[in-house]
Formats: C-alpha cells, structure tokens, sequence
C-alpha cells in the first residue's frame, strides 16, 4: 500500500511540484494580470531591460565564482607556487593525483563522511522526529537534541578536540564507569580519527535535520493518514507506505543538502586534527587547502580542486536525477 | 513616462561611473610621504608590542606604526604574495629567513638592505653572525625583527624535588630523563601533533649529532633515507618508545602542559620566557633554562639551534623611504632595548642589555665562540620539504615504526624540490 493507493487523487498536491492547487497559475498570472493595459505596458517595456535588472546579480556570480573556476581549472594543468608565473605542465598535476597516497586516503575519508553523515545525522534526525512529533510535549524531547545546533562549527571543533584527547573527558569518562577503551586515542589514527569527527558533526547536526523532518511530518495533509488508518495501517507499515513517501519531496532536499556538506568538508577537520596525525584524517577539501595555502603547491591544489568540484557536481547531479526519476514516476 | 526614462538614465550614469570607477586606478593615498607606516604581520598576538615600537619611533623619528596582525599563517603568507601583484603594499612585513626569504627576492621584490647591514655590522648593532641568513646572492635583505636561540626549559620544582641539576652533557640529560622516568614523571614535552613543532625534536638530534650533515640536508646536499639521519630517526624512536614524551595528542597549550607540571622539561625558542611570565612563572624560581648539550661529545662546538625572523619592506614600497629609514631605527639600540624588554626575550642587537639577567646571560653565552649557531630547520627546509616533514613527523610522533616510511616520502619531496632550484650552497 501506499500513499498513492490510499488516496490518487491527491497525489499531485505531495509531489510538489506545484504549490497546492492554482498555484503555478497565479504565478504565471502575476500581479497586473488582468488589471488594465497601462501596467501591462510598463512591465512589458521593463521586460525588454530584465536583463539590466539581473547583471549586478550575474555580475557578481561571474566575477567571484565562474571566473575564479576557471583560473583554477587553468591553474591545475600548472606548476605554481603563488610567486611568478604559473609554468604550463599539461595534466602532470593529474597524473600525480592517480599516485598520491594521501590523496587515496583523503577520498576514503571523504567517502565515510559521505556515507557517515548521510547515515548519522539524517537518519537519526528522522527517527527523533517520526518517534516525537505527535507525542504531547514532544518539543520538549526535541530541544536536548536542537541545542548543538547553536554551536559554531570552530567552537564545535575545540570543545570536542579536548574532549577526545589521550587523557581528556572522553576517556575520563570511560575509565570512571570501569568501561573498556578508557585509554582510546580518538583522534591520534586513522580513519578512527574521521569516525570520531564523523560521530561529533552527527550530535550537532541531528537537531537542525530533525527539525525539518518534524516540519515536514506537520505539513503533511491529515487525509491520507486518517484514510490509511481507516485501512488499519500503523506504526512501521503507516510510515513505510504513508509518511515516508509524503515527505519524499523533503527528505530528497534533506539528503541532497547532506550530501553536499559532506563533500565539503573542512572546518571541523581542520580545528581538531588539521587532516593529522599525518595525513590520516584529510578530506578532498582539507587536501585542497594544505596544498594551495600550506605547501604552496598551487597547480597541484588546484588539480584537487577540480577534483573536488567534479566528484560533488556529478553526485549531487546523479542524486537529484534520481530523485526526480522517482517522483516523476 | 518621462521620469521612468530619467530614473534609467540616472541609473545607468550611475552604473558607469561605478563601473569606470572601480576599474580606474583609484586613489587609496597609500603613496607619497608617510608618517605611520602598516606593519603587516604574522604574529597577531605581538600587536601591543608592536605599537610600543610605533609609539616610540614616532617619538624619536617621527614614524608611526600601525600594526596589521595575522594569527593564521597560510593566509598572511597568500596576502604577502598577492600584494606583489596589487596595488595593496606593505609598508613593512614580516617574513622567514632561510628558503621563503629566497623565494621572494627572487621575484625581486624586496627592498635591499645591504646599506643598513653594512653600518650595522662596522658600529656593532648588527651581528656578523647573522649576516649570512640575511643574504641571497651576496646582498643583503630585510632586517632581524626578532631572534632566538633553542634550548631546554625545566621546571625547578621537579628538578629539586629529585635533586637534578640543569646537566651539561648528553649522557647526564639521559640520566636525569631516566630518574624521572622512574620516579613516574615524564621528561620531556612534545608538541601536539596538530602543532608546527612536530620538527624540533628531529632536529636537536640531528645538528647535536651530526651539524655538518644537518646543513647538507638543508642545502639538497644530502637524503633523507641518509644513514645519519636514519640513525637520528632510530634515535627519538627509541625515546617515544621508551616513554621519554609527554602524549602528543595532548591539545592543551605547551606554556599550560609545561606549568602543570605534566612534563619535566620543554625544548623550546627563547620566546617561550614570554608565554611564562604571562602565566605568573618566574625564570630561577619557578622554571629555568639551559642549552642542549651534544648527542656527540667529541663535537667541537656545541650546536645551537636558533631562529630569526626578518623585518622587510617591498622594493616597490608605498613610501621606500620612509620604510628605510624605520629599519634603519630600528636595529639601533635604543629600539632593540625597548623591543627586547617588552617581550622579554633576546635582542638581535649585541650590544643591547636585557633587563632580565637570565636572557642576558644567555645573550652572552649564546654569542660566545664555543657554539656553532644552526638555523632552525622551519627556515632551513625549503618549503614543500618542511610541509612534507611536518605532516610526517607528526603521523611519526603516533606510530614511531613508520619511520623509514616518513623519511622516503620527505626524500622524494626533497628530491623533487631540489631538480628545480640551485643548490643553496
């Protein structure tokens, strides 16, 4: 069963593509329509300088982003190291890619914050709001979980790299309750270093996804539920066939979002480990950054730089592709 | 319809001047004469320092100081490199000695000072020693900012709880390390592995081992995979190992670790006395300082590892001589003997007395004939060398097996370096 046989006709309205009945008409419509012929020929003589009205906006995406895009593109096919001239090597920075050690060890970091905060985060975010959000005072269970949230990334970063040092809280802790692992060293090897991380970002993420989910599961049409539960349908088989593929069109923007930010990751790296010991915890984009603005290495870098920018263009385009193939069925 | 039009008209003026504007030469008055100068910097915390020095210059050459600091390193280094294309110039800038300082006069950037270290040298403000690390094909660049010699900081309070002696030679450092072992206190401090110090230890080894072999591989004259160095390596492994380090993940600060009391001893710059006094440590009372005895008794001068940073300005500096004139003030004594109080360290000016009697005496010492000044190997590495060696002595610090590995990945880096750039020799 599920939303779809539940109700087909109201279909439509969940896939949101759309906003609710009558709502791409009235947009289309905008204001003036209809409303007499001299504000309609202002806005057409407008329309003919609409391009005039978006250039500071394109301006400014081509000169901060499209631009330097394509002076790192050119870089990475150079060796330069910020002085001088860029000197042309061809795709000799890419070939040293393919060789790098520590690259491989910056995408299987990468790769587990991906699979580690599309898991984590999102899932446990879900699951604290499928199991909160219609129980009486449920706020009240979801603010513990929301509180992180208020922490900077840097500051997040700090608390927890005292935390989890050789003889900070962490182990303390352990050694206090006689548990095993009290002399863990959380950040000091690889990839435990990155799942260490990875568990840190999920406590501080878990509450902003949770609370979108919970928005979602508000928003979701009473009808259908009410229909499926006259159909005898609950707990695991009503969110399975029902909620779940209601609140497709949020969690696809929920993981989608995830996805990204995974791939990106930087700052919280970078204030509890700097990609160390050894290289051991690097992301793509802690790699990126070491080799640009540390090593000085700016051809190479920006090899990584593309890198990084195919791997997330190509993934985010892949998922959404996905995603829309799915609702479009 | 009239007023729309004037409305887009008025617009578009607008625009275009904006446009013509941002795109014209402009006019920031950063050139002529000045009267303070924008010391750009990477040493955010030296601020207050930093505007004492322009206070008082102001008062005795009319120049004043206006202190531009960055604490995080890649940045200030990507602004310092960007400035030599724009038109956003330091008036002065700090910068390293060594491979970096190399770099960028190549690019004929920066101002000469050979004038400077000329008189300096003859009327004794400048150290002769010096004057090496300050010379790229026979001329002179930048002046010393600051300059400090590498030795071992203890803690008296240990020391005089199990009646150690600040020692002389290798063997009785070993022997005081190993009575603290024993007594079930760590001896030595080591850095945090995400800290840029994860070299020091690599390095004292090495030059108190090996000097000559210590400049080889600095110059690309030697290899990483060299057996002295491998020695070296085998060396500090058997140290970790044998539970001479405090744990390196430790993310407290050195100045805190080191005044709890968790290690005996620190191997630190003399810029470390700074971090003590802020912390209510007294040099004599609460902590002490001596210099690293040899590995090797039979050297015949004792290895000190010190570092000195340069003050520069641009060769095409806003005000070339209003920024020549400051650097001439300021290896003079009356700015040393104020830039050395205030921070309470060591004054690159030899004839400048340190108020602290303990930093002069190490002043003294330090220039005396029995030591073989070694620059610090964060300046002695070429750059993309001592990137390498960072990450990998610091992935070293947590499994001292790798050892070899670290070294044939840094040699392979050193090697590469060195097919591009001429020997340093």
């Amino acid at each position: 069963m599920t939303a779809n046989d539940v109700l087909p006709g109201r279909a439509p309205v969940i896939k949101g593509k759309g906003s609710g009945p009558g709502g791409r008409g009235r947009a289309r419509g905008g204001p003036g329509g209809g409303r007499g012929r001299g504000r309609a020929g202002r806005f057409a003589l407008f329309g003919r300088f609409r391009f005039l009205y978006v250039s500071p906006a394109l301006v400014f995406v081509a000169v901060l982003l499209y631009l330097p895009f394509l002076w790192t593109a050119y870089l990475s096919l150079t060796t330069y190291d910020g002085l001088g001239s860029p000197a042309f090597t061809g795709l000799d920075n890419y070939r040293r890619l393919l060789e790098d050690e520590a690259l491989l060890t910056s995408i299987r970091n990468t790769l587990l914050w991906v699979a580690g905060t599309t898991l984590l985060p999102v899932g446990l975010g879900l699951l604290v709001a499928v199991l909160s959000y219609d129980l009486k005072g449920g706020s009240w269970f979801r603010l513990p979980f929301l509180l992180p949230y208020a922490m900077s990334g840097a500051g997040l970063g700090l608390i927890w790299g005292f935390i989890l040092q050789p003889e900070g809280m962490a182990n303390q802790v352990l050694s206090f309750l006689g548990m095993p692992g009290g002399n863990t060293e959380f950040l000091q090897d690889g990839p435990r270093n990155t799942i260490a991380m990875i568990v840190v970002w999920a406590w501080q993420q878990l509450g902003v996804n949770m609370l979108l989910f919970v928005v979602g599961l508000q928003s979701i049409p009473k009808a259908p539920i009410e229909a499926a539960r006259l159909d005898g349908a609950s707990g695991w088989r009503m969110f399975r066939h029902v909620i779940w593929p209601l609140m497709r069109p949020l969690t696809t923007v929920v993981f989608g979002l995830a996805l990204v930010a995974s791939l990106k990751t930087f700052d919280i790296v970078w204030v509890m480990t700097q990609g160390g010991p050894g290289r051991t915890s690097e992301t793509l984009a802690v790699t990126m950054y070491r080799d640009v603005f540390v090593a000085d290495e700016y051809g190479y870098g920006s090899a990584v730089a593309v890198l990084l920018t195919t791997i997330t263009g190509l993934a985010s385009y892949i998922y959404l592709r996905r995603q829309a193939g799915r609702e479009g069925t | 319809m009239m007023s729309s039009k004037r409305l887009r008209v008025t617009a578009l003026t607008m625009g275009a001047l904006l446009v013509a504007t941002g795109c014209g030469s402009g006019s920031d008055g950063s050139g002529g004469k000045k009267s303070e100068l924008k010391l750009y910097n990477d040493k955010g915390a030296w601020t207050p320092f930093f505007e004492q020095m322009g206070a008082l210059s102001k008062q005795q050459n009319g120049l004043g100081v206006k202190p531009v600091g960055y604490t995080d390193e890649p940045t200030y280094t990507a602004f310092i490199k960007t400035s030599f294309r724009t038109k956003v110039k330091p008036d002065l800038f700090t910068w390293t000695t060594g491979g970096r300082l190399e770099e960028i006069v190549k690019q004929n950037q920066v101002a000469d000072t050979s004038d400077i270290w000329r008189a300096g040298v003859q009327s004794g403000d400048l150290s002769a020693a010096l004057q090496k690390y300050y010379t790229v094909k026979g001329k002179q660049y930048c002046v010393p900012l600051n300059t400090a010699y590498w030795g071992m900081f203890y803690n008296k309070k240990i020391f005089d709880r199990y009646k150690l002696k600040p020692p002389t030679t290798w063997a009785e450092l070993m022997k005081a390390a190993e009575t603290l072992k024993s007594k079930g206190q760590v001896p030595f401090h080591h850095s945090s592995p995400t800290s840029l110090f994860s070299f020091v230890w690599f390095e004292q080894l090495l030059a108190g081992t090996d000097p000559d072999l210590y400049e080889r591989l600095s110059n690309g004259q030697a290899s990483y995979t060299d057996p002295g160095v491998v020695k070296v390596m085998e060396q500090w492994k058997s140290m970790i190992e044998g539970g001479y380090f405090s744990n390196p993940g430790d993310k407290n600060d050195p100045a805190d670790h080191f005044k709890s009391g968790k290690a005996a001893m620190a191997l630190m710059g003399t810029w470390f006395n700074t971090s003590m006094t802020q912390r209510g440590l007294k040099q004599g009372k609460d902590y002490g300082f001596f210099m690293m005895p040899n590995v090797a008794p039979s050297l015949p001068k004792r290895s000190l590892v010190f570092e000195s940073g340069p003050l520069c300005s641009l060769r095409k500096a806003p005000d070339g001589e209003a920024s020549t004139k400051f650097l001439k003030w300021w290896v003079t004594p009356p700015a040393q003997e104020k830039w050395a109080n205030t921070r309470g360290d060591v004054s690159g000016n030899p004839k400048v007395k340190v108020a602290d009697p303990a930093l002069d005496k190490i002043t003294k010492e330090a220039g005396g004939a029995g030591n073989r000044l070694v620059l610090r190997y964060f300046e002695a590495a070429p750059p993309p060398v001592l990137t390498e060696a960072l990450s990998g002595f610091d992935g070293f610090l947590g499994k001292p097996g790798t050892y070899l590995d670290v070294l044939k990945k840094i040699q392979k880096v050193n090697e590469e370096y060195w097919k591009t750039h001429e020997d340093g020799s």
